[in-house]
């Protein structure tokens, strides 16, 4: 049985790493997609800020009255941004489908091919994983109702309780549980792509049944590894937003610039990180199930010799 | 400070009475007797109010079922100059029902603790039944006529009269006697249960006020308040030992009952009314404040979970206590009390009753955000603007709410700073600039004066009466100075307290002490639905000989004329400061009227524009847009690069939750 060894934990670091063109492009991609998002909402604030002094309760500090006053004038600056937000999110979504196949491709040959073979890989898996997503959508009906019993409790309890506390509780509790089960998918599902990708599966249902089984197998160091990386992520995660919302000055645009976009950069990364660990772990058990399983030998040909043909009448 | 002649002989005048009144406030609690004593009391002291009402209440309540049977007996003074034969007469808690007036509002338009279109929840069912009365002997149960002053639904019972057989002579007292029986409902607005917590307040039958020579007794709507006279309470209360309770009254005996209760007999005076509140989870933290007056004794009682707030409450209402004293007047009663309402009944925290109000926090309250400040605050300000100067809550709401969130800005920057209400190094948010946030919400949908259940929503009732009211006290300033609206504050609480005062005793008053006619700016901020928006519309310079090449000689010596043009975007006129600014660094002052839609100004200098602004000093708050008040000829792109990140990033965050799927 494979285990998710230190090595696969720094060998998917070192691939990532190695492959770090893939983590570039896609941060890339969300960023322009993000700036496009933005852009309505900027250009309408610019016309209101760039040659205001009140602009100033923005720069010096961040005036929320201001922020709301913005958002009650007529021509309505703020409001573009959040359905520009949620189109390309989507459009966002859809790239990640397509992209996933040529970058676990990648990973799993631990080569990087031509760009048209990366396109390739890209469109050849599409579909299967967007039927992979459909699936998802459906595994995560069962974690919806551990989280509707938990809010359930929450409810309950609350309406009960003097003490907020115990409502609190069940609610971090419930969390837990829903976050752990969110990652358990996650990660099955994980390896099912690594699975249809490693083996040229076209069943995704099959995919799927295989990769249950592999993960249940190996469920402690598969989770261990999946859950260590993004640990990692989200630590690095809320270190930045630290340093942005407490630690920067005010005034600071470009170092706030930087720390959100290094945010989103390493999110992106650790994200990469989990799928490339994945891949090469994928690699490791499949080469130590055949090198367990004795090599087939063919049946050795055998040997047909003429029988011996006698001279003449035997006599005694 | 510099004061007008008048105001300093005002002030001295008033001050030589506030003295005496602050001692003759140190009054020992009197229990028994509910006779109304409206001239000089039995110990010789002299009442602080007009005492037209005394009510000696006896109330049991039983704590599971949340019910409360009681008697009560009002002895009410005939000050109205007439004979009064008919009596009205409130039944709040009969406004939790579903048909009423106040649960058909809520279902149109949304309440503090419901949205529209909520459903009727059977819990918050809360009644008042009275099952009997009678009027000095005479049995008048079957004479109880409900009404309904403000609407046609015959169905809302929150109001009622009784025709006496005999009319009661101007002077003369009448003794009405009730036996009543309540139901709590579960707090949905202000008064009810939650958990082992009950919150009664409005829980008795109340007469109306005789004023403006009729009576006044309105049904109680979703976005209204109450009205009452001041005089005497005398309340028992039995309920269970184990039961903690705050309540707006000096507790004067406690007496254990052989079933195993107990009885808190309280007395209070000078004030329209008595609440109260009981839990057996309550935490009571004591603490006490002197001022120019007597001591006051600080009662806070804290739910479950709640105590890391109990001391901001403390120290908000003792720097709430320190500044009303300082700046508007002494506070004559020994004793406030703070309610918090256990989590789930923060629909009862936030209000305000005659030395008891209920505050408002959470377990996890962060100490960034002064929520329990700044409710303390506001809560204690309602004891001088609604508890002594007793305005009409119904019909000018804006009196009460209004000039108190004024005081509560004030209050707050003086004793948290400027960013009281939020202060993050990542977020700021002011207390003016909540309250304008609050107007700005709904702007012009109604004017202050509005009748409070004639507001267009319960949203707009709230950004209007709070917010608005507040921004145009604030913009105010502008006019007759900071100093001078305090001083008037100050006159219209020393005048007017313990009465019954209208908006044009305030219009008046503040114009009295200002010794300015401001008809004008009172008219569209209060009486109109006007919005202000000042905007620099256009500021440029040219070469004054624009027709002849320039010859490239020493551009110092060129001459520009500039241009700023102003304009009025909105249909609030008010006078406005203009600062040019100029690239030699100097600068031009200007003072506008705002009568008509624009002006120009026109400078020939040998200098270029720089900026203009208008209101330089953010003064004028009520302004609905500052981004158009200014302009500055290069730009400065930081605010517009600040809000891109924030936007990129928010755009690239949703962007990687939704590829979680992936």
């Amino acid at each position: 049985m494979a285990a998710a060894r230190p090595k696969t934990f720094l060998s998917g670091a070192q691939l990532t790493w190695k492959w770090q063109r893939l983590v570039w492009w896609v941060y890339v991609v969300c960023f322009i997609l993000a700036m496009f998002a933005a852009r309505g909402s900027v250009d309408r604030l610019a016309e209101a800020l760039d040659h205001s002094v009140a602009a100033q309760r923005l720069v010096n500090g961040f005036d929320a009255s201001a922020i709301a006053s913005l958002s009650t004038l007529p021509d309505a600056p703020l409001q573009t941004s959040y359905t520009g937000s949620s189109y390309f999110a989507v459009i966002f979504l859809v790239f990640m489908l397509f992209s996933t196949g040529g970058i676990l491709a990648t990973y799993v040959r631990d080569e990087f091919p031509s760009t048209s073979v990366f396109f390739e890989a890209c469109g050849y898996h599409f579909w299967r994983f967007f039927r992979l997503m459909l699936y998802l959508v459906v595994a995560l009906i069962p974690v919806a109702i551990v989280a509707g019993i938990g809010g359930a409790m929450y409810n309950s309890l609350d309406d009960k309780m003097i003490s907020p506390f115990p409502a609190v509780h069940v609610f971090e509790g419930t969390s837990i549980v829903v976050l752990f089960l969110l990652m358990v998918v996650r990660l099955w599902f994980d390896m099912a792509q690594v699975i249809a990708v490693f083996e040229d599966e076209k069943r995704m249902h099959k995919a799927l049944r295989l990769a249950a089984v592999v993960v249940a197998k190996n469920f402690f160091s598969l989770f261990w590894l999946y859950f260590r990386i993004s640990f990692i992520g989200w630590l690095l995660f809320a270190l930045g937003l630290h340093v942005w919302m407490m630690k920067l000055a005010p005034t600071s645009n470009v170092l706030a610039f930087i720390v959100s976009q290094l945010m989103i950069l390493f999110w992106i990364g650790t994200r990469m990180w989990q799928r490339a660990s994945e891949a090469l772990w994928y690699r490791d058990y499949r080469a130590t199930q055949e090198a367990m399983q004795p090599v087939w030998t063919p049946a050795p040909t055998p040997v047909i010799e003429p029988a011996a043909v006698p001279i003449g009448p035997v006599t005694t | 400070m510099r004061f007008g002649r008048l105001t300093c002989f005002l002030a001295g005048c008033l001050a030589l009475s506030a003295t005496a009144m602050g001692q003759a406030a140190a009054v020992a609690p009197k229990p028994g007797g509910a006779t109304p004593a409206t001239t000089t009391e039995s110990n010789g002291e002299k009442p602080l109010s007009t005492r037209i009402v005394a009510y000696a209440i006896d109330a049991k309540l039983d704590p599971k079922k949340h019910t409360i049977d009681a008697t009560e007996t009002l002895e009410y003074l005939n000050l109205t100059g007439q004979p009064q034969q008919t009596f009205p007469f409130h039944l709040y808690l009969n406004a939790f029902q579903p048909q009423s007036t106040f649960m058909t509002e809520v279902h149109r338009s949304g309440t503090r603790g419901n949205g529209p279109g909520s459903a009727w929840d059977p819990l918050h069912k809360g009644a008042i039944d009275i099952s009997h009365l009678e009027a000095d002997g005479v049995d008048l149960t079957d004479k109880i006529q409900f009404i309904h002053p403000d609407d046609d639904n015959a169905q809302d019972k929150t109001v009622f009269q009784v025709t006496l057989p005999k009319p009661v002579a101007p002077g003369a007292t009448v003794k009405f006697s009730f036996t009543f029986h309540d139901l709590l409902p579960e707090v949905v607005e202000r008064t009810g249960y939650m958990h082992d917590f009950d919150m009664v307040g409005q829980w008795f039958p109340k007469v109306g006020v005789w004023w403006k020579n009729a009576w006044n007794c309105h049904q109680f709507h979703a976005s209204t308040e109450f009205f009452a006279d001041f005089g005497t309470f005398d309340v028992k209360i039995t309920l269970p030992k184990n039961e903690v309770v705050g309540a707006g009254g000096d507790l004067v005996d406690r007496h254990d009952n052989p079933d195993g209760s107990m009885t808190l007999h309280y007395w209070s005076q000078d004030v329209h009314d008595f609440s109260w509140a009981a839990s057996p989870s309550f935490t009571r933290v004591e603490d006490s404040w002197t001022g120019s007056g007597q001591p006051v004794r600080i009662v806070v009682l804290i739910s479950p979970g709640n105590m890391p707030s109990a001391q901001r409450y403390v120290q908000a209402l003792k720097g709430s206590l320190t500044m009303f004293d300082k700046w508007y007047g002494p506070y004559p009663y020994d004793r406030i009390t703070l309610i918090d309402p256990p989590h789930g009944g923060s629909d009862a925290g936030g209000m305000e009753y005659p030395t008891l109000i209920t505050g408002d926090t959470t377990w996890n309250m962060p100490k960034n955000i002064l929520l329990p400040e700044i409710v303390t605050e506001h809560e204690f300000g309602h004891q001088y603007w609604y508890g002594m100067v007793a305005t009409n809550e119904f019909e000018e709401a804006w009196l009460d709410e209004g000039i108190n969130s004024y005081t509560e800005v004030k209050v707050m920057d003086a004793l948290y700073g400027k960013n009281s209400f939020m202060n993050f190094p990542f977020a700021q948010l002011s207390e003016d600039g909540a309250e304008r946030a609050m107007y700005l919400a709904t702007p012009d949908s109604d004017p202050i004066s509005r009748l409070g259940w004639k507001f267009y929503s319960n949203n707009s009732y709230g950004s209007i009466t709070y917010g608005k009211t507040a921004t145009v006290l604030l913009t105010l300033e502008k006019v007759i100075g900071e100093d001078t609206l305090r001083e008037a504050l100050h006159t219209y609480f020393m005048r007017y307290r313990f009465t019954h005062p209208t908006g044009t005793d305030f219009i008046k008053t503040v114009e009295e002490v200002s010794g300015r006619d401001l008809k004008w700016y009172f008219d569209q901020a209060v009486y109109g639905t006007q919005v202000m928006d000042y905007s620099v519309a256009n500021a440029h310079s040219d070469l004054l000989k624009w027709w002849e090449p320039s010859i490239g000689s020493n551009p110092k010596d060129e001459v520009y004329r500039t241009y700023v043009s102003v304009k009025r975007e909105g249909d609030f006129v008010f006078p406005v400061d203009v600062v040019v600014k100029f690239d030699d660094g100097s600068t031009a002052a200007e003072h506008w009227d705002g009568q008509e839609r624009w002006t120009r100004f026109q400078y020939d200098r040998k200098a270029k524009v720089v900026s203009a602004e208008i209101d330089p000093q953010n003064q004028v708050t009520i302004d609905r847009n500052f981004f158009n008040n200014s302009y500055t000829l290069n730009a400065d792109a930081r605010a517009t690069h600040k809000m891109r990140n924030i936007f990129v990033f928010a755009s690239e965050w949703v962007s990687q939750l939704l590829a979680w799927l992936t």
